[in-house]
């Protein structure tokens, strides 16, 4: 340590602010430093004399003098407005606000955590309801089994659990129209083909059969080739009677009917039915293949009243011709 | 030890703290407008104001007019306190440059005169007031206390208004030379070097006394 050094260390070594590491340091360079601590000794001697002149109380008028012309001062001055008061507060905050980088930034970060996190709970809340609006997405089909009509395909996707249903649903509609319109006509030949239930076939076929009976056009519609059909296949004798009423009038004029009503003479097991043709086919009874079809019906028939009923008609033959 | 040092360290903190605690309730007062709360302020304070304006400038005139218009500056501006030092920091700091102001002015009017002004506002010329024999072996038969006082404040007059204001914060207020930096709004390496001018200059100008 240089005297110069020490000097200015002297300084703050009597007014107590030299660290003790210094000051030892200190102590050590003025012991074989004479002038050093000559320099001290001057310095102790100045702080005594300055100590003569001392700091004292201010006197109390001279303390209630100045109070009370602080508030005279105080009460001439206009109160500050609110606004003043509103713009001095902002600033205060937003000084405070930049006295805090990290306060701001920890604001702004989880500002930004809430954000995102509600336009996800948002997004899910959202997703719940579109799936609640468009059950068709879906992919569980137990809520209504009853409405599917079949399973079209099943496919099940490579090394996973994952299969993919195909299937259609029953959608129960109803309609109101004219028997003349062509879309109950559809229904109702629709009707009389597949129907499961005899009623409902019975009630079709009775339908069909009144309208050809009534006239209306029944072969551009297809309507007889419907009523021809139910007679040869339809598994209920009384729907396959009731077609075989509604094509009575198309007997002489259309071989097809014809024939049909010939093969039910020849091979329905209803006797009503066989007997109901004969009667049917009396108007063509000259024609070679009814008297064909009745002199077998007439000879082998197991049903007595159709042998006789037949053998009545072929006799009346040349008389009609 | 040690930790004993930092506990007492801690516990001295905290109860600074609880002291200040009715002291910032105040200022947010008075931050809010309130006359009540900076009166009383006012009266924490007060005391402490006119003694380090009257010490420095050795007149109780300008004592009252630095005390006046301090607290006026800390009425207008103490929505700008923000709390970042003590408010016995923020006060000093007005006080101070008040003050400096002051032996500014002074300096520049009677620049080599050793003038100080006593109660009644007269004016005396310390240096020409002092005897001749000037033997410091013992002063207190030399000198009365009276004399001798403004011998030094005379001597104090010759420092610039800055290293007058050092000392005067550092010897007669005791206060931390970190904090006399605060308030000057320097270091704490320059108060200490500006302690260190005003004190050689101090020895040399009562040097004469011994």
């Amino acid at each position: 340590m240089n005297c110069e050094l020490a000097h200015e260390r002297i300084v703050t070594a009597i007014y107590g602010e030299l660290p003790d590491e210094q000051m030892h340091e200190l102590d050590r360079h003025m012991t074989g430093c004479p002038d050093c601590h000559c320099d001290r000794e001057q310095l102790l001697a100045m702080k005594i004399l300055a100590d003569a002149h001392p700091v004292l109380e201010p006197p109390a008028n001279l303390v209630a003098r100045s109070r009370l012309r602080l508030e005279e001062a105080l009460d001439a001055l206009p109160p500050k407005r609110w606004y003043e008061r509103l713009t001095q507060r902002m600033v205060n905050n937003y000084a405070s606000i930049q006295a805090a980088p990290f306060a701001a930034c920890l604001l702004l970060v989880v500002g930004a955590g809430a954000g995102i996190l509600g336009s996800y709970e948002y997004m899910q809340s959202h997703r719940a309801r579109v799936a609640a609006t468009h059950p068709a997405a879906a992919p569980v089909v137990e809520a209504a089994p009853a409405e599917i009509a079949n399973i079209s395909s099943i496919v099940r996707q490579p090394n996973s659990e994952m299969v993919e249903v195909r299937y259609n649903q029953l959608v129960p509609q109803q309609m109101e129209g004219s028997l003349d319109d062509p879309k109950v006509r559809e229904l109702l030949m629709l009707a009389s083909e597949n129907a499961a239930s005899a009623d409902v076939r019975d009630d079709s076929v009775g339908l069909l059969a009144a309208e050809c009976r009534a006239g209306h056009s029944c072969q551009a519609t297809g309507i007889r080739d419907a009523l021809m059909v139910v007679l040869r296949y339809d598994r209920s004798a009384g729907v396959r009677l009731k077609a075989l009423d509604g094509l009575q009038p198309y007997v002489a004029a259309d071989t097809h009917v014809r024939d049909a009503v010939l093969e039910a003479l020849m091979n329905d097991s209803d006797l009503r039915i066989r007997s109901e043709a004969v009667n049917i086919l009396e108007p063509v009874e000259a024609d070679t293949t009814v008297r064909q079809v009745l002199h077998s019906v007439a000879n082998s028939d197991q049903n007595p009243h159709i042998r006789t009923v037949s053998r009545e008609v072929l006799s009346r033959v040349p008389e009609i011709q | 030890m040690a930790a004993t040092t930092a506990m007492n360290g801690g516990k001295s903190a905290h109860d600074r703290m609880q002291a200040r605690a009715p002291e910032m309730e105040l200022i947010r007062e008075a931050q809010s407008g309130s006359r009540s709360a900076f009166d009383a302020l006012v009266r924490q304070y007060e005391h402490q104001v006119l003694r380090l304006a009257l010490h420095l400038t050795g007149s109780e005139h300008d004592a009252e007019d630095i005390y006046q218009e301090a607290f006026l500056k800390a009425y207008r501006y103490i929505g700008n306190f923000r709390f970042e030092c003590s408010f016995y920091t923020w006060i000093y700091r007005i006080v101070t440059n008040l003050c400096l102001d002051q032996l500014r002015r002074r300096k520049t009017r009677r620049e080599d005169h050793a003038v100080v002004i006593d109660h009644s506002g007269d004016e005396i010329d310390v240096l020409a007031s002092v005897s001749d024999d000037r033997s410091f072996s013992n002063p207190a038969k030399e000198l009365d206390r009276k004399v001798l006082g403004m011998r030094i404040q005379a001597a104090l007059s010759k420092l610039t208004p800055r290293e007058r204001m050092v000392f005067e914060l550092k010897h007669y207020q005791g206060l931390r030379l970190r904090t006399i930096g605060e308030m000057l709004s320097t270091t704490e390496e320059t108060a200490k070097n500006t302690l260190f001018r005003a004190t050689k200059k101090l020895r040399t100008q009562l040097a004469e006394l011994r």
